[in-house]
């Protein structure tokens, strides 16, 4: 599934830690997820949208989007 | 720094280095290895120079807890603490019965007892991984850890099916069943190695 995740992190000028530190998660994780090899599950994704006060399906997007 | 070497540089060079551990370790076994099949030492030596090898994990695991790119949970670093305290137990054990069973002429009640030696690490290895799935808070380490999982239980079933077939046709000789266990800890080791140099080439693209 494609997602915004690098971009929304980039506005905010945090790296990949910054943003783990923020959902509680690994570096790793954020960097499955930015690239696409990892759907993270529903509570995840909300955590994240959470996080940059945004919807879900404006951060996740379908492939055909 | 500036936003672009921020997003560059997300995966920086491990000051740990725990892959130079394991890479040390990995080379002593090989040599280990050479030396015995090429008959430069006997069992006993060989046996020996082995279960020094195996020591290097305990830096090697030293490393893996303070290295960021391995380990970043708790449970991760109960996890490598766990596997390399079973692997040492394993080693040890699996040289001793072995030993105990060429060198002595035991009752079968005795020996069944000594086939315990390297079975109950193998047990608390199991224990361990299971333990980790349980306890690991991210769910992608924990989705890396039931894929390695996968790909060393694969591992074990392919080499098996065909070395078990390669035996009937009378091709290969007799292997051991207890080699499930080293072939399961090598196909799960290079699985996760595959998937950190994955995730490292990843971030640093």
């Amino acid at each position: 599934m494609k997602n915004r995740l690098k971009v929304l992190r980039a506005e905010r000028d945090w790296s990949q830690q910054d943003l783990a530190d923020r959902l509680e998660v690994s570096r790793q994780s954020v960097n499955a997820i930015e690239k696409g090899r990892y759907d993270p599950s529903l509570p995840l994704a909300f955590r994240i949208a959470d996080l940059f006060a945004m919807r879900i399906e404006e951060i996740f997007l379908r492939e055909a989007d | 720094m500036n936003r672009a070497g921020r997003l560059r540089d997300e995966s920086p060079r491990d000051p740990a280095r725990p892959g130079l551990w394991l890479g040390l370790m990995m080379g002593c076994i090989g040599i280990v290895a050479g030396l015995r099949f090429s008959g430069a030492v006997g069992a006993p030596v060989g046996f020996i120079l082995l279960a020094l090898s195996f020591t290097l994990l305990i830096p090697a695991t030293r490393a893996m807890n303070r290295s960021r790119n391995c380990t970043t949970s708790t449970a991760g670093r109960r996890y490598n603490t766990g596997i390399m305290v079973a692997s040492l137990a394993y080693v040890a054990g699996l040289g001793i019965a072995v030993r105990i069973h060429d060198q002595m002429t035991l009752s079968p009640s005795v020996m069944f007892f000594v086939a315990l030696l390297p079975t109950i690490p193998t047990l608390a290895v199991i224990y361990v991984m299971g333990r980790y799935v349980v306890e690991e808070q991210d769910e992608y380490l924990r989705h890396r850890a039931i894929q390695a999982s996968l790909i060393g239980l694969g591992a074990v079933l392919a080499v098996g099916s065909f070395w078990g077939f390669l035996e009937t046709f009378e091709l290969v000789p007799h292997v051991p069943g207890w080699w499930t266990v080293p072939v399961y800890a090598m196909g799960m080791g290079l699985a996760q190695c595959w998937m950190s140099l994955r995730n490292r080439a990843d971030g640093e693209s």
